[in-house]
C-alpha cells in the first residue's frame, strides 16, 4: 500500500507542480497585458471625417483607391465609436466640435490574380500598404501607422481592401 | 481446335447482331444530336435575341446589367441590379432601391478590366469538397469583366465613389455617354484635353 501511494505521489507531484507554473505564468502575462492596455492612451471624440485616399507616388487604380475609401467608412461607421462619420468635403463636418481626421495615403501596391492564387495556393496575392493618419482638431496626430490589407488565398483582388478597412477599424476600437 | 471454332461462331454472332441493329443506332444517334443541338443553341439564340433588342444599341438610355462592387449608398455591396444614364444622370436600380448621380456632380469616371471566377457562391463553397484540391480546377473558369469607377460630390459636397462590375465591352460606353454629359475625368477620351478636378 506504501508503495503504491508513493508511486501515486511521484505521478501526481509533476503534474500539480506543472499546473502551477502554468498558471503563475497566465497570471503574470495577464497582469503584464492589462498594464500594457492600460498604458495605451484612449482618447474621445464625437465625430470622424475621412479624407479621400492619397495615392502617393503608388500606381493604384482607381477602383481600389474608391474601395479603400467606402470599406473604410462602413467598417468605422460599424465601431459605433463615433456619432458621426463624414466623407471628405461634407459642409456638415465643419460644426462638428471634436472632430477628428483619418487620411490614408498608398505605401505599396501588388496586384496578383484570382486564378492564380487559388490555383496554386502560394501564388498571386495582392496586398496594398496604406499610411494611416488619425489627427485631433488641433492638428495633433493620435495615429500614424503603416497598415498592409491582402489577400492570399480566397477571394477576389479588392478583397485586400476590405481586409485593410478592417485592420484600421480595430486601431479605432483600441484608441477611442 | 474447338476453341477456335466457338470463338469463330461467337464473332460472326456479333457481328450479325450489330448490324442488324446499326440503323437503329443510327437513328437514336441522329435524334440525340438533334435533341442536344438544340439544346446547345437555345440558350445561344435567346442571348442573340437580348443582345439584338438590348437598350444599349439604343442611343436615349443606355442600361446594363451590373453588380455594384462597393459604394452603393444604402445599397449592399455586391447587391445586382441595373445600371442606367436616364436623362443627365446615372441611375442603379438594384435591391428594390434607386440611387441617383447627377452626370456634373461627377467629379472622375474610369474604365477597367478584371476577372470574375464563373463558379462562385453556395456552388463554389459546395465544389470546396471535391476531394485531392479538385475544387481549383473551377478556378480556372473565369471570364472578363469590365469596371466602371465613378467618383462623385453629393448636394452637402460629401465625396463618395462607386465601383461595378458588368459585361465586358460595356463599361466605356457608359463613360463616353456621361462625358457628353458633362462628367469630369482624369482621363480623357482618345484626342481629348483632361479636366481639371
Amino acid at each position: 500500500m506504501k508503495h503504491h501511494s508513493r508511486g501515486v505521489n511521484s505521478v501526481a507531484f509533476p503534474i500539480v507542480l506543472s499546473c502551477a507554473l502554468f498558471l503563475m505564468v497566465g497570471h503574470l502575462t495577464g497582469q503584464q497585458s492589462s498594464s500594457e492596455s492600460k498604458s495605451l492612451q484612449r482618447f474621445s471624440a464625437s465625430s470622424i471625417q475621412i479624407e479621400a485616399p492619397d495615392a502617393g507616388n503608388v500606381p493604384l487604380p482607381p477602383e481600389f483607391r474608391i474601395a479603400v475609401y467606402e470599406n473604410l467608412i462602413l467598417q468605422i461607421e460599424k465601431t459605433g465609436k463615433f456619432q458621426h462619420v463624414y466623407r471628405s468635403g461634407d459642409k456638415d463636418a465643419v460644426n462638428a466640435p471634436d472632430l477628428v481626421t483619418l487620411r490614408t495615403t498608398a505605401r505599396a501596391f501588388t496586384e496578383g490574380s484570382q486564378k492564380k492564387r487559388e490555383v496554386t495556393t502560394v501564388m498571386g496575392a495582392t496586398s496594398l500598404t496604406v499610411n494611416v493618419r488619425i489627427t485631433d482638431h488641433a492638428g495633433q496626430p493620435i495615429v500614424d501607422r503603416d497598415i498592409k490589407g491582402k489577400v492570399v488565398l480566397m477571394g477576389e483582388n479588392l478583397g485586400a481592401t476590405y481586409d485593410f478597412s478592417k485592420k484600421v477599424a480595430k486601431i479605432i476600437r483600441d484608441t477611442f | 481446335m474447338m476453341r477456335m471454332r466457338i470463338s469463330v461462331v461467337d464473332v460472326s454472332d456479333t457481328t450479325n447482331y450489330s448490324r442488324g441493329c446499326r440503323p437503329h443506332i443510327v437513328v437514336c444517334g441522329l435524334f440525340l444530336a438533334v435533341v442536344s443541338a438544340s439544346l446547345v443553341l437555345s440558350p445561344a439564340l435567346a442571348c442573340g435575341q437580348t443582345a439584338d433588342t438590348s437598350p444599349v444599341a439604343a442611343s436615349d438610355v443606355l442600361q446594363a446589367q451590373v453588380q455594384l462592387v462597393v459604394g452603393g449608398q444604402g445599397i449592399k455591396n455586391n447587391s445586382k441590379g441595373t445600371l442606367s444614364v436616364v436623362g443627365s444622370s446615372l441611375q442603379l436600380d438594384a435591391d428594390g432601391k434607386k440611387v441617383s448621380v447627377e452626370a456634373s456632380s461627377i467629379l472622375d469616371i474610369s474604365t477597367d478590366k478584371d476577372n470574375r471566377q464563373d463558379v462562385t457562391g453556395a456552388a463554389h463553397l459546395a465544389a470546396e469538397a471535391i476531394p485531392y484540391g479538385g475544387s481549383r480546377v473551377l478556378s480556372l473558369f473565369s471570364h472578363q469583366v469590365d469596371v466602371l469607377t465613378v467618383e462623385f460630390r453629393d448636394a452637402n459636397g460629401a465625396y463618395h465613389g462607386a465601383v461595378f462590375a458588368m459585361t465586358k465591352g460595356m463599361a466605356a460606353p457608359f463613360r463616353k455617354q456621361l462625358l457628353a454629359l458633362g462628367a469630369k475625368t482624369t482621363v480623357p477620351l482618345a484626342g481629348q484635353a483632361p479636366d481639371n478636378k
